[in-house]
């Protein structure tokens, strides 16, 4: 199979028929996808922190790791893959940024996550067209290829799509 | 309500724990020791044939690039460090504590082992963070041990964990902690404390496991190093290593600030160091062939 498995700060794409680009178990971090409905190219990111100034250092490791870097990589990961360099006609999702219960600001960082790949997105020309953010549940993001179709999916509330 | 679940047989299950091996027994009280050495981790593994093996195999494994190979025990547990060793010694010697899939939860095989350690990474750098004198050495092993209680309550749990959820959902009960003492008449934290008492863990750690959970509850002296595991549980939930249908359905309690020094920017840094000594641990344990 030539499924796309993404980890923590990865990021990829595909357009192989009938292959899915998945993450498995979100927490805070953020997985951001894009789709290409007329080429059929998807791709994602995997986010686990808003800013590569955090630790400048690990940027440089594994850029997917931080928004602000992740997002743009992926974008020119898209654009390598065939798709329009004004990201014309890209599907744009958000998922993922959820939090601990009653956690004060300090743990929220998958809000924070979630408003700074906004800002990114926003100053790439691009906006989430579906998101599925936010609440205290983890979740595992598939991507398919033929339909672009994003499902999610978490232990103890079955499966939906966005 | 009435729960659902009998105590009686949840405790039941307890007695019949086997005992630990002696080695986990002489490591956990080597390590509540304020000031042991390195030396004494190195004495309960060389005398035992395959633990040795198992030491000299990670430490060759291709995650640590190592041009030579290492055949010396000494040469390698100080390249691996204590909280490898650490780390091989529990998951060598536990049976299927840590990797049997956690049927109430939900929780995939080694989910428990996987949440643990990326748990106990970060505990051992909230240790860092500390405001006042911290005996930082039990804060590693506190964050392995923290949710040994899942392994005996996950098979009772099945059948309430339906109705645990909805339940926290409509807001009729707070978390998952609660709906497990609703249900059950007692939460994994107590049942883990059962269980360190049964296999006679040293009094920290004992602690450290029943309020992991409800730190600001726990006594005085063993405060810091619930709050230190109450942290590094939730840094392994939001990093997505939870144990399944329970993840993050748990309340922070914000009395760590205390105790630790951890802000939005500090936090961030405990993340990246932890996961990745997450991701060398797995890799190198070797552990993870089984899965998938
Ligand atoms: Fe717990
Ligand atoms: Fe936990």
């Amino acid at each position: 199979m030539s499924d796309i498995i993404l980890g923590i700060g990865d990021y990829g794409a595909s357009k192989s028929p009938g292959s899915i680009v998945k993450t498995y178990a979100l927490g805070s971090c953020v997985a951001v996808t894009m789709y290409d409905p007329g080429l059929r190219v998807a791709g994602m990111v995997h986010i686990a922190l808003p800013e590569s100034k955090l630790n400048p250092a690990k940027g440089v490791d594994c850029p997917g790791y931080f928004a602000d870097l992740g997002v743009p990589l992926l974008f020119e990961e898209m654009v390598r893959m065939g798709c329009q360099r004004k990201g014309r006609g890209l599907v744009v999702k958000m998922l993922g940024g959820a939090s601990v219960m009653a956690g004060n600001d300090t743990f929220n960082i998958g809000k924070r996550n979630i408003l700074a790949v906004k800002k990114i997105l926003w100053s790439l020309g691009m906006g989430p067209t579906a998101e599925d953010v936010g609440a205290n549940h983890s979740r595992t993001v598939s991507l398919y290829v033929d339909t672009g179709l994003v499902t999610v999916s978490c232990p103890g509330r079955g499966q939906w799509q966005i | 309500m009435e729960p659902r679940i009998c105590c009686e047989n949840i405790r039941e299950a307890i007695e019949k724990l086997p005992m630990l091996s002696p080695n986990v027994s002489r490591l956990l009280q080597v390590m509540s020791d304020e000031d042991y050495e390195l030396d004494d981790i190195v004495n309960i593994v060389k005398y035992d044939a395959v633990l040795t093996a198992k030491v000299l195999k990670t430490v060759n494994s291709p995650v640590f690039g190592l041009l030579n190979p290492v055949t010396s025990l000494d040469r390698a547990i100080s390249y691996l460090g204590k909280w490898m060793v650490v780390s091989i010694i529990l998951s060598d010697n536990t049976g299927d504590l840590f990797s049997q899939p956690l049927e109430g939860y939900e929780g995939q095989q080694n989910a428990l082992w996987r949440h643990d350690l990326f748990a106990a990474f970060s505990c051992s750098e909230v240790a860092r963070l500390a405001k006042q004198n911290f005996e930082t050495e039990l804060a590693f092993t506190a964050g392995l041990l923290h949710d040994i209680g899942k392994f005996v309550f996950a098979p009772f749990w099945k059948q309430a964990a339906p109705e645990a959820l909805k339940r926290i959902a409509e807001g009729s009960i707070a978390d998952y902690l609660a709906a497990e003492r609703a249900l059950a008449g007692m939460d994994h934290a107590q049942i883990g404390y059962e269980m360190a008492k049964h296999w006679e863990f040293p009094q920290p750690l004992q602690q450290a496991i029943l309020y992991h959970h409800t730190p600001q509850n726990a006594p005085e002296e063993y405060r810091a190093l619930a709050f230190a595991a109450h942290i590094g549980d939730m840094c392994a939930m939001m990093a997505g290593c939870d144990t399944g249908n329970d993840g993050m359905q748990y309340p922070l309690d914000d009395g760590y600030a205390e105790y630790f020094d951890v802000t939005s920017n500090s936090l961030a840094q405990i993340l990246i160091e932890a996961e990745a000594q997450f991701k060398k641990a797995i890799s190198s344990l070797s552990f993870e062939e089984e899965v998938d």
